[in-house]
């Protein structure tokens, strides 16, 4: 039978199976699908990064929908940078994909939050007072209810409130100090401008436009390393990350490369498969440690050790018996190898190193008109004559006509401009060969460090040659080549002891001598110095050290840092692609500075602003200087007069401040305004009255007498920063002194126990409670939060606009708003704007137009760092005049119009146009960057002061005045400022910048790209199409000087100071013992066995420094609360198990933690990564019978006096530049295992469940 | 459904408005009439709390008790998706549930705030709100329980809800966990925790076929949380 009649013509069935009854077709409602393929749309994309502090600087999308952030990825359209390097995206890493839900978590602060006793008495007094100034003046005038509040905090008990009500009260406190204390007793502390420059610049605009102090902070976290400003006169100046993948030989010495800078990581394991070797140096197995060829494994904080005998082999190999023709050239032209150093004669005949011959040490000042004291010498080899060559310092500042432009490294002398060949030894033309005594401190007695039984003194043999001086005496010179060789102990046939003929004698700085210090065995010390300098010779530099914060945050640390420093120097690395030094710690390279100084410190209104060098500022305010157990003769050099040299590290900084050296905040120990009036009522002018006063003893500086109420620092504004979380070494006693509150202080302080005590400052009964107002901003309940008086609510990262810049790549990159700030949060640069507008109302009837009087201190890269030449004078000793801005301070009056600053804020002021603008000792017009941001920004059109300025209201007029003014972001500006420093060098260098003279970044061109930045000579790299950035690059092959007393990189520090502490060169010096175990071991038992261990606190790998420890999903990957890595043997040692619960105390208190037993830590030392949150996870100390504390429980700051030089070229004063630093890693704790683990729920009362912070 | 706006204002920071309303919304929850003497009585008292205390203090043991940390976030997702990115899917999708039924987001809160939520659902039809309550129950629950563990009597309103709609099959579980998830639960099953689930795609255990018999309306509001995957509080936030 025939289907035809059954087949279809025209039509065919819906199928309802296919594939032979493989696949069905099905007709439901697909509407649930919906669900699934919307997972992944969405309104927009936002481009912005994590503006922790972190040098990741890495570009996020951020994806919104419906108004809310659902997700965020990498991003990947960086700009190629050159066509032989990897790509640098993707970017960023497990903590910044983990961010976004901090945006709505519950840990979010959410609305305005006061404290309920102080936010009732506040209520109550404005209620009866009606002005709030007067309302604030009768709340911590009484004793009784200042207490009531200050003794809560960290207890709980917040409430939240309006912005209105928030802003009236600080406003009130703020107008209240100045008026009555003075302006410099208000204080912001908020670090890393780089990360968001923007929101920084808020906080310090507004301090600085009411004469508040701003507080450093690389130096008190401890990353400034001090010897990149002695060594090269720049705070830290490093080569990008991509610039590792054109190394051949690649140290990574303290630094966990994988671990925290995770996404530049890749640039380092891709240049090994090009061939690199890899070397670690690290006492524990870190991640980093896995990548190396040669892994060595120094006894933690001996890492001085290791490089001084590198460098014993390096000096021995390739300068003295071997040679290498590019390490010769290239020491003699950039490094202060060949300059001239007298030596002094002692009593027992021998001689010490002194300071650098000057060429007003030679009759009629070596024919020099002009800074004679601030001019180097050295032999010429082609003349052979004594000879001033071209570049000292002297010759930056105040030349004339002819001499102008002589500021340069070409090898010529400065009056002839002929060509030199510096002499590099003065060996072969000495007149004879003297004995020079050197100091060795690793003889020094320490509990837990090995020392050796060599001298104190080292007397070694050094060629020397006679010079006639200008009052006709003689005097022995030798050049600091000779003595570098001698301090290294390399014997050069000279005669004399002390020195070695081969690696293996036992003699300071050998390979054979370090191995008792360091553990190391002496052959890997020769393989690698050799093979470092190897690779240098032949690749011309090319062999580099990545640095960390881990050798840097040792009391002498200098020694640390110096001893590889000159390993790079000997062999050429500095400035030369693919080598040099790479400390990346801290984001401290803010690109566009210049452009953001003026618009962060209200240079557009008010000259100088008040900066603080912040670690004398809190050792100080929080009166850890009462507990200091460090006796300075303990670190003097043995070459010293200790009768010379009295004194407690506190004494050391008063004398600094008053030499003019280190700032101080407060300055004068009466309100600045005050003052004024005084001086206006006795009819003087403001500074010689100051000076008169000051002399006569009416008048002194706030830390001479830091216990005086009149000397408290009143206010504290902190942002973007976690400071009782994180970084302030001395926790507990920040919690006992400067907050008044409970702490866990276990020391008793020197009066009780009767040590020494300070010779220049006030001994009284200790103050508690100096803050009147802590006032935080931050997006999530920190523990500085908990410890505040008042927390606003911030803008997290993805809501807000502002500018992120990193040292590890040379794009510029936006923090863009995805969304609206939640809740009752703002932008930094809204609430500051706030602040500001509720102190213009809160002013009349209390203040007016001012004069204050701001003390400065002797500056670097300007015309003040050459202010004390030659010696050290105390005016106060009568030893000179007070001269301020020469022996002293400088004294300026700025007159401040308090109830404009909320106009002033909001416009960019008169003084760009007038006085220009510049950085690091260069100057340049900005008229025409002005006009072009009144265009932009548009102008006010209120009448008031600001009438017709640029405006700057929002987040992004204030990020296009940094972009518009900066030289990295504006290629006018950058021609000019390579113009500016040409006229200085004598040399054009506006060729680095000319082609790129037309572009100008704008906020919305980095918002579509991240850009690449213009070379500008605030840096001394260059970004271009050839080389990668490179720190010294400019140094090295445009002979810009190092802005140094010789104007090249300094093997030799020769402040009186520098040699006074035996550090004149690099030496090993062993920890310094911080006694503060010794007086409790054992005194509080608990059954359990006490070790002692020396810690460490590195960065972590589930944490960005003071954020995200409190992130669910970081937590989860690192056991979810405070830990603490001890070895296995040292467990075993205290029958404490991986995971336990421990205790870690000392004198400064205590620490519960758990304790991870790992084979990765070597024995007696311990590990706590910072910063781990106290409110999170942590029990009861049985020690202080509160909440265990923080990684800085345990901790204290110590001060060294060289960190306080200035008026002295490169080691003078500036912001985050030079100053004291926060070390913490000399500490030792006693370990045990806890007997009884108490979270301390009951001690919560019922009407507050909250958690407390202790 | 005034009784569900009741509730959502009293799980609001207290204010000075709210305390003036104590007595208006007491007479409320009495007129409706829908929650049983108990619950009610409970809450008169947590109501008498509240007018009698200082509103400084009110505030005060508010912001501690909810202000601070996860585990009694008044955020439904937070105890739903923690951190995971899953959550800002399920606000969108609350947030389209709201647009739908004509109520825009005017607040500055997000949409998976109690007290808004409460508010939204006492607009709707009793029926609709009570399934879409129940739907949330189990987080509610969980809060309640927690809450009544640390002595607080907020539990008062999480117990009426409880009454509304009854309580979650496994209440017991809940009960006990929040009992015994004690101080230190986070770090002590960390792993289990965050034990990754198996992928599963669409949900649908099931085969291909049994999808012909028809799906439920789709389902774009999650309110249970993943199995094993409820994010437990850090101890004390």
């Amino acid at each position: 039978m025939s289907h035809f009649l059954d087949r279809l013509n025209f039509f065919r069935k819906t199928a309802d199976t296919f594939s032979g009854e493989h696949g069905i077709v099905t007709n439901e409602d697909r509407g649930w699908e919906d669900a699934y393929r919307a997972r992944w749309q969405h309104d927009k994309v936002v481009r912005s990064t994590h503006g922790v502090n972190c040098t990741g600087s890495c570009s996020w999308k951020i994806y919104v929908k419906n108004g809310l952030v659902t997700w965020e990825t990498q991003q990947t359209d960086y700009p190629r940078t050159r066509d032989d390097l990897p790509n640098h995206e993707p970017r960023g890493c497990q903590r910044g994909a983990s961010y976004s839900w901090y945006l709505y978590s519950a840990n979010r602060v959410k609305y305005p939050m006061v404290r309920g006793r102080l936010l009732k008495l506040w209520r109550a007094a404005l209620a009866e007072k009606k002005d709030p100034v007067d309302a604030w003046a009768s709340i911590v005038e009484d004793s009784v209810k200042a207490t009531e509040y200050k003794s809560q905090r960290g207890l709980g008990g917040f409430v939240r409130a309006t912005w209105d009500e928030v802003n009236q009260l600080i406003a009130a406190a703020n107008v209240y100090t100045t008026k009555q204390y003075g302006p410099d007793r208000i204080y912001g502390f908020s670090p890393i401008p780089a990360m968001s420059m923007v929101s920084y610049a808020a906080g310090s605009r507004y301090l600085s436009l009411i004469g508040g102090a701003c507080g450093s902070f690389y130096d008190w976290y401890c990353d400034l390393p001090p010897a990149s400003p002695m060594i090269w006169g720049e705070q830290t100046d490093v080569p990008e990350s991509a610039d590792w993948y054109n190394s051949t030989f690649l140290m990574m010495w303290g630094s966990n490369v994988p671990q925290t800078r995770t996404p530049d990581a890749h640039f380092m394991t891709e240049v090994r498969y090009k061939g690199a070797k890899t070397v670690v140096v690290c006492p524990d197995y870190s991640e980093a440690s896995k990548f190396a060829d040669i892994w060595l494994h120094p006894k933690q904080g001996t890492d001085a050790a290791v490089a001084m005998a590198m460098g014993h082999v390096i000096l021995r190999e390739f300068h003295l018996d071997g040679k290498s023709e590019y390490f010769t050239d290239y020491v003699r032209t950039k490094t202060d190898f060949p300059v001239l150093v007298l030596l002094d004669r002692r009593d027992d005949g021998s001689y010490v190193n002194g300071r650098f011959l000057r060429a007003s040490d030679l009759t009629g000042g070596a024919e020099q008109a002009n800074n004679p004291e601030w001019k180097t010498l050295a032999f010429d080899e082609n003349s052979g004559k004594l000879i001033v060559p071209n570049g000292s310092i002297g010759f930056r500042w105040g030349e004339k006509e002819g001499m102008v432009g002589k500021w340069n490294l070409e090898p010529k002398e400065s009056l002839s401009g002929a060509e030199t060949q510096l002499r590099l030894s003065v060996n072969d033309i000495k007149d004879e060969v003297a004995p020079v005594a050197f100091p060795y401190f690793g003889s020094t007695q320490h509990p837990h460090f090995a020392c050796t039984e060599h001298d104190a003194v080292q007397v070694r043999n050094v060629p020397a040659k006679k010079i006639k001086l200008a009052d006709g005496s003689e005097a022995l010179v030798a050049t600091v080549y000779d003595l570098t060789l001698a301090q290294y102990g390399l014997d050069r046939g000279l005669g004399g002891g002390n020195v070695a003929k081969t690696y293996d004698d036992d003699v300071p700085y050998t390979p054979a001598w370090q191995e008792r210090i360091t553990g190391t065995p002496r052959e890997q010390i020769i393989t690698v110095a050799r093979q470092f300098a190897e690779n240098a010779d032949k690749t011309h530099g090319k062999s580099m050290i990545i640095i960390g914060a881990a050798m840097n945050h040792w009391y002498h640390m200098d020694m640390n840092y110096r001893g590889v420093i000159n390993m790079l120097m000997m062999c050429g690395c500095v400035g030369q692609s693919g080598g040099g030094w790479s400390h990346y710690v801290g984001q401290e390279k803010l690109r566009p500075q210049t452009g953001w100084t003026a618009l962060a410190f209200a240079l557009d209104w008010h000259r100088p602003p008040r900066h603080m060098n912040s670690t004398s500022f809190w050792y100080i305010h929080s009166s850890q200087w009462r507990h200091e157990k460090l006796a300075m003769t303990e670190v003097l050099s043995p070459l010293a007069d200790p009768k010379q040299w009295q004194g407690t590290q506190i004494d050391y900084n008063v004398r600094s401040v008053r030499m003019g050296w280190l700032p101080s905040a407060p300055q004068l120990d009466q309100n600045p305004l005050a003052v004024a009036k005084a001086a206006a009522a006795a009819g003087e002018e403001p500074a010689p009255y100051v000076v008169k006063s000051l002399k006569s003893g009416q008048l002194g500086f706030a830390f001479e007498d830091p216990d005086n109420p009149a000397n408290f620092p009143r206010n504290l504004f902190v942002w973007r920063s976690n400071l009782l979380g994180s970084s302030g070494k001395g926790h507990e006693y920040f919690l006992k002194y400067l907050l008044g509150t409970t702490h866990g202080v276990q020391g008793k302080d020197l009066g009780e126990e009767g040590g020494e005590k300070p010779l220049e400052v006030k001994w009284r009964d200790a103050a508690h409670g100096k803050l009147d107002l802590l006032v935080t901003l931050d997006f999530r309940m920190s523990t500085t939060c908990m410890y505040s008086d008042i927390v606003l609510p911030t803008a997290t990262w993805y809501e807000k606009n502002d500018l992120n810049t990193s040292d590890m790549h040379p794009f510029i990159h936006p923090l863009s708003a995805a969304v609206d700030p939640a809740w009752e949060s703002r932008t930094d640069w809204d609430i500051f704007k706030g602040i500001a507008k509720a102190f213009s109302e809160t002013c009349p009837g209390h203040l007016g137009v001012e004069k204050d009087i701001v003390a400065l201190p002797t500056l670097h890269d300007t015309p003040t760092e050459l202010a004390q030449p030659l010696d050290v004078k105390d005016w106060k000793k009568g030893e000179c005049e007070l001269i301020p801005g020469k022996t002293a301070p400088s004294l300026i009056v700025v007159e401040r119009d308090y109830p404009n600053t909320y106009r002033k804020f909001t416009a960019l002021g008169p003084l760009m146009s007038k006085i220009g603008n510049g950085g690091k000792g260069i100057n340049w017009n900005t008229e025409h960057e002005v006009e072009a941001l009144a265009t932009l920004n548009y102008t006010v059109q209120e009448e008031g002061v600001s009438k017709g300025l640029p405006r700057i209201e929002s987040d992004i007029d204030a990020a296009e005045v940094i972009l518009m003014l900066a030289p990295e972001t504006n290629g006018h500006v950058a021609v000019k400022s390579w113009a500016a420093l040409s006229k200085i060098t004598g040399r054009d260098h506006t060729h680095l910048a000319i082609p790129k003279e037309h572009e100008k970044i704008r906020f919305r061109d980095i918002v579509a790209q991240p850009r690449k930045i213009i070379s500008s000579p605030t840096w001394s790299g260059l970004e271009d199409e050839k080389v990668s950035y490179n720190a010294g690059y400019t140094n090295v092959h445009e002979l810009i000087p190092w802005r140094t007393l010789t104007g090249r990189q300094q093997f030799y520090q020769d402040h009186p100071w520098m040699l006074g502490f035996g550090e004149a060169m690099c030496a090993y010096r062993p920890p310094v013992d911080m006694k503060t175990v010794e007086p409790i071991i054992g005194q509080k038992p608990n059954g359990n066995k006490e070790i002692v261990l020396n810690f460490i606190t590195p960065h972590q790998k589930w944490g960005i420094h003071s954020t995200y420890t409190d992130n669910l999903l970081m937590l989860t990957l690192s056991r979810g609360g405070p830990i603490i890595w001890i070895s296995e043997i040292d467990a075993k040692k205290a029958g404490i198990e991986d995971n336990d619960w421990i205790e870690a105390y000392n004198l400064n208190g205590a620490i519960a933690a758990r304790a991870v037993v790992s084979q990765r830590v070597p024995e007696g030392m311990s590990m706590m990564y910072h910063a781990q949150e106290k409110i999170v996870n942590t029990p009861g100390s049985e020690i202080t019978g509160t909440r265990g504390g923080i990684h800085n429980s345990v901790t204290r700051a110590v001060l060294k006096p060289t960190h306080m030089i200035g008026g002295y070229a490169q080691q003078s004063y500036g912001f985050n530049y030079y100053g004291t630093v926060g070390s913490n890693r000399d500490e030792f704790i006693i370990v045990r295992k806890m007997a009884k683990i108490d979270w301390m729920d009951d001690e919560t009362s019922s009407e507050a469940t909250t958690v407390e912070a202790h | 459904m005034k009784t569900l706006k009741v509730l959502s204002v009293l799980l609001c920071y207290p204010q000075v408005d709210m305390q003036a309303a104590l007595d208006e919304m007491a007479e409320t929850l009495d007129r409706e009439d829908l929650l049983p003497e108990r619950e009610r009585r409970a809450l008169r008292a947590f109501m008498q709390r509240l007018k009698r205390t200082d509103l400084m203090e009110s505030q005060e043991r508010y912001v501690a008790t909810f202000d601070r940390g996860r585990a009694l976030s008044l955020h439904l997702f937070e105890h739903v998706h923690g951190q995971s990115r899953d959550r800002g899917q399920a606000m969108v999708n609350l947030l389209d549930v709201y647009r739908r039924h004509g109520f825009e987001l005017d607040a500055r809160e997000l949409p998976d705030y109690i007290p808004l939520f409460l508010e939204y659902l006492a607009q709707r039809p009793m029926g609709e709100a009570l399934d879409m309550l129940a739907d949330a129950m189990h987080v509610m629950a969980l809060l309640g329980a927690r809450l009544a563990e640390r002595g607080s009597d907020y539990s008062a309103i999480f117990d009426a809800l409880a009454a509304l709609v009854g309580e979650p099959a496994d209440i017991e579980d809940i009960r006990r966990q929040a009992a015994t998830e004690g101080s230190d639960q986070t770090v002590v099953n960390m792993d289990k925790i965050w034990e990754e689930e198996a992928v599963t795609f669409l949900a649908n255990r099931e085969s291909c076929s049994a999808s012909r018999t028809g799906l439920r309306e789709a389902q774009p509001v999650q309110w249970m949380p993943r199995p094993g995957s409820t994010p437990q509080p850090a101890r004390s936030l």
